[in-house]
């Protein structure tokens, strides 16, 4: 099993770099995102997926200038040592050339263990972060996929002959299959179980903060409950400030969303002003991240089934909030699930960034507001400059299917066991 | 909210079954002040939607360049949806919808890249031919002198038993509009607003309507608009979506015999058209396959309650992949069953589509089509609907469900009936379609396209009084 690390770095970009930096980035881009010269993303097998967004300069909600930034993340397999080795080793002096058109890189000629203290020490910790892949790693996903795809050729080509014959005839025709393959010879064995050091750590935590959480309720109750009336109290006063969207913002984006299977969202909002709704915010993001593990464990956030990765930044000090996506499909059937499917618990998420349709307690209202979620989502979502993909062309749910399609080749089955296993191919 | 059915174009209401002689003209506005002219005294030719005609039934809408060629103010002109002012030919849009191949818009008869701008559409329907023959002259002889000029004149058939061309019985499943008199199931009655502008919808908001500036509206012909100062030019009116579909009715019938065949090569003919009733989800009469799974019943033909999620969670009746299945999912979306249900009625299109071109077969029998020799006559399905958000209707439906390859759960199945197969990203130019079996399924690979797209535009179909408005600007 394969742990998943979110890492984020958010810069300002030097004054009069912008654009020289955004040419860049369109040139990675131009180049082909996978094998260009600067950053050859390919190369860096430990990435999932990986983004460069320039946050344009602007005002926060005090109307405070924000100047303008650079985002680079990643969605890489763990360890971090690893993966920034691999990165740095590939594609090193294409990250030192962005990097110093950024501000506090250090000068002068290209130096691999400066770029990698800049990366660790200008590095954020993401406040919530989503998988929605499992425990997998960018090889097992590509090769679970290789794999479902061969068995699925090797059974058109024996239609004929294993129509007829009972189920674990041919499903050892196909374990043969594959054991005789060497491209597949990675099936052979199943992807080792989680240890049992982990599981105990993994649901002691839990545990140990349902017991937490039992043993304080006497105080957190009344605390809950003060606290949402001054939340209330400062919904019903907040202004609702208006977003501004034109028609050429949505075709700007959309037009960039030119994959077959995938798609990304950058979204970039002021969070709303006060002291109260920065403190509840960094609460349900941390604790959602916290609880997202064991509730989003089957590959759906809230029951959103598309997703890949996800994650939310507060950057600023707690003035900006933004939330890159990896999903399925593209911007407008995402948005819709949000609404159709998760509305209260992204609207839980959302509401405190500004121009977020009007809410009663942080759940109530909110996306229910299609037109005004959808308005809000688009004035908020920005251009993503460069986007890189590793497994392009499999969705959250194949990649559950196929480790489902590989897991039926170990072991015993009954002929019930054996005939559902080959319905799932 | 009473629904003002005598300011609604009738055929939002009605998709005139007893007049089943129909033309639509394709036409483009060479002189905007004349083409207003006509417009005043043609509206009262105009069908609303309390008037059952017998004899004749007439309507109109105009595209986005229709509008601007009317005269209407960039204001105005700016309320309105993008989907309407970008059209479907974009490069966005192209990848979008999938027209690639010979399906892509550069390729197309009218409304493409390569063709004159698409103004305005005349839709006229009769009781037979001769009625309609007579109409369509009547308004073809004032086009020149009126400021129009008339770009394709699309005919249509009916065909037998009222089928489409491969032979399978079309227009079944139609959303039911709440607050008609028509009575449905709960899971089929819709809100007005998601047909109709003007009401609320299925959010319970008002989709947002094209307005224009109170103080143009000089003879106060519309509403007030929800937008402050602004008169509301949506009202009563809908977006029509006309795509002109051809069909390749012998390579279909040739491709499932071919696929079903028994072993010494000869043609199975039940086996031939189950694997195409699996294709659509339906049996050529209209009978739902997750029903029947064995064959057609007579009293089966209109069927459209039934579900996907208890009766055929596995897909053993009605492959996962086929038409009915992902053009209208029901219950069988990936979410708990009510959600599913909801989330699919927000993605409902009425629609008004007619045949054009002589059938294959007369009989339109799949054995008739397969032995037919002569097969290069055009033939197809003007695919028209209807709805209030082209976005969230049938753009939705046509992206996210019908060309999508991994619509809930699959991997690489398109439509097998309308996908399109040559997105230059495609690893494979041909189609797959599986079909579900209680053990391994049975796979058909290289289905060619049986659809190809040869036209299409985007319009608004205003309501009464806004076509006033229109003709008095």
């Amino acid at each position: 099993m394969t742990q998943h690390g979110a890492y984020s770095i958010v810069v300002d970009i030097k004054s009069g770099m912008q654009q020289p930096l955004y040419d860049l980035l369109q040139k990675i881009d131009d180049s082909g995102v996978e094998d260009n010269d600067i950053i050859p993303f390919k190369k860096i097998t430990t990435i999932h997926f990986a983004r460069f967004v320039i946050l344009d300069a602007c005002k926060d909600a005090y109307g405070k200038d924000i100047p303008a930034q650079l985002a680079f993340t990643t969605n890489y397999d763990l360890p971090l040592n690893n993966h920034m080795q691999q990165m740095i080793s590939v594609a090193g002096r294409g990250l030192w050339q962005i990097f110093s058109m950024c501000e506090k890189f250090p000068q002068g000629a290209y130096n691999a263990s400066m770029l990698e203290l800049y990366l660790q020490n200008q590095s954020l910790e993401a406040d919530t972060f989503y998988v929605g892949v499992g425990y997998r790693s960018v090889q097992q996903i590509h090769e679970e996929h290789v794999l479902r795809n061969a068995i699925n050729d090797f059974a058109d080509r024996n239609r004929q002959s294993i129509q007829q014959q009972p189920a674990n005839t041919t499903r050892q025709q196909i374990i043969d299959y594959v054991h005789s393959n060497a491209d597949l010879a990675f099936a052979r064995t199943p992807v080792p179980n989680a240890s049992e050091k982990w599981n105990v750590s993994f649901y002691g935590k839990l545990i140990g903060l349902a017991i937490l959480f039992i043993v304080l309720l006497p105080i957190i109750i009344p605390f809950v409950i003060v606290w949402m009336l001054i939340v209330l109290s400062i919904e019903i006063r907040e202004k609702q400030v208006p977003n501004d969207l034109t028609k050429d913002h949505i075709r700007e984006l959309v037009n960039r969303e030119t994959q077959l299977v995938q798609a990304q969202f950058s979204a970039l909002g002021n969070v709303k002003p006060g002291k109260v709704r920065l403190a509840t915010m960094m609460f349900l993001l941390r604790m959602t991240n916290f609880l997202a593990p064991y509730l989003f464990s089957k590959g759906k956030l809230s029951g959103i089934p598309t997703v890949h990765f996800a994650r939310w930044l507060i950057i600023n000090e707690g003035r900006q909030m933004l939330f890159l996506s990896n999903y399925d499909g593209n911007s407008e059937n995402y948005l819709r699930d949000f609404i159709h499917i998760a509305a209260k618990q992204l609207t839980l998420m959302f509401c405190h960034t500004e121009g977020y349709p009007k809410t009663r307690l942080m759940m109530f209202g909110g996306a229910k507001d299609a037109e005004g979620f959808m308005e809000w989502a688009r004035a908020k979502q920005i251009i993503t400059n460069v986007w890189y993909s590793a497994n392009k062309e499999v969705s959250v749910d194949n990649v559950y299917s196929n480790s489902k399609i590989r897991n039926g080749l170990y072991g015993t089955m009954s002929e019930t066991e054996a005939s559902e296993w080959l319905r799932s191919i | 909210m009473q629904l003002e059915i005598n300011d609604i174009q009738g055929l939002v209401i009605r998709g005139y079954s007893n007049l089943p002689a129909a033309d639509f003209l394709i036409l483009s506005i060479t002189d905007g002040a004349a083409a207003k002219k006509w417009l005043a005294d043609i509206q009262k030719d105009i069908t609303p939607g309390h008037h059952k005609p017998k004899e004749t039934a007439i309507h109109i809408a105009f595209s986005f360049e229709g509008l601007k060629q009317l005269g209407l103010d960039r204001k105005a002109l700016d309320s309105f949806p993008m989907e309407l002012e970008d059209g479907m030919t974009t490069r966005h849009k192209q990848q979008f919808l999938g027209d690639f191949g010979n399906s892509a818009p550069d390729n197309w008869e009218w409304g493409g890249r390569a063709n004159e701008p698409v103004h305005m559409l005349l839709m006229i329907y009769a009781k037979d031919a001769e009625t309609l023959n007579a109409c369509t002259q009547t308004y073809m002889a004032g086009f020149s002198q009126n400021g129009l000029k008339l770009l394709q004149h699309l005919g249509t058939t009916v065909l037998y038993e009222r089928k489409e061309h491969f032979g399978f019985r079309d227009g079944i499943s139609q959303p039911t509009i709440k607050g008609l008199s028509r009575t449905d199931t709960n899971e089929n009655c819709i809100e007005p607003g998601e047909f109709i502008l003007g009401y609320p919808n299925g959010y319970n908001q008002f989709t947002p309507s094209p307005y224009v500036a109170a103080a143009m509206d000089h003879k106060n012909l519309l509403p007030q608009s929800s937008v402050n100062g602004m008169h509301d030019l949506g009202k009563n009116g809908t977006y029509l979506v006309f795509r002109q579909m051809k069909q390749d009715v012998s390579l279909f019938w040739k491709y499932m015999d071919k696929a079903t065949q028994n072993t010494d090569g000869t043609n199975n003919e039940p086996a031939m058209i189950k694997l195409a009733a699996q294709m659509v989800g339906r049996w050529p009469n209209g009978t739902p396959i997750v029903v029947c799974p064995d064959g057609e019943m007579p009293h089966m033909q209109e069927d459209n309650n039934f579900d996907f999620r208890n009766s055929d969670p596995h897909g053993l009746k009605c492959p996962f992949a086929s038409h009915i299945r992902r053009s209208n999912p029901k219950d069988s979306l990936d979410t708990d069953r009510k959600t599913s249900i909801s989330v699919s009625n927000k993605h409902r299109i009425l629609r008004r589509g007619r045949s054009y071109g002589p059938p294959l077969a007369e009989t339109l029998k799949p054995v008739d089509c397969l032995n037919a020799t002569k097969c290069d006559d055009d033939r197809g399905l003007h695919f028209i609907c209807l709805g209030a958000d082209i976005g969230r209707q049938f753009e939705f439906v046509q992206n996210a469900w019908i060309n999508n390859p991994k619509f809930n759960g699959l991997y690489e199945e398109r439509d097998a009936i309308t996908g399109n197969h040559h997105n230059p990203q495609d690893p494979r130019t041909t189609g797959v379609f599986a079909v579900q079996h209680p053990g391994l399924r049975v796979r058909h690979t290289d289905i060619p396209e049986f659809v190809t797209i040869r036209g299409g535009a985007y319009f608004f179909m205003p309501g009464i009084k806004a076509l006033q408005y229109l003709s008095s600007l």
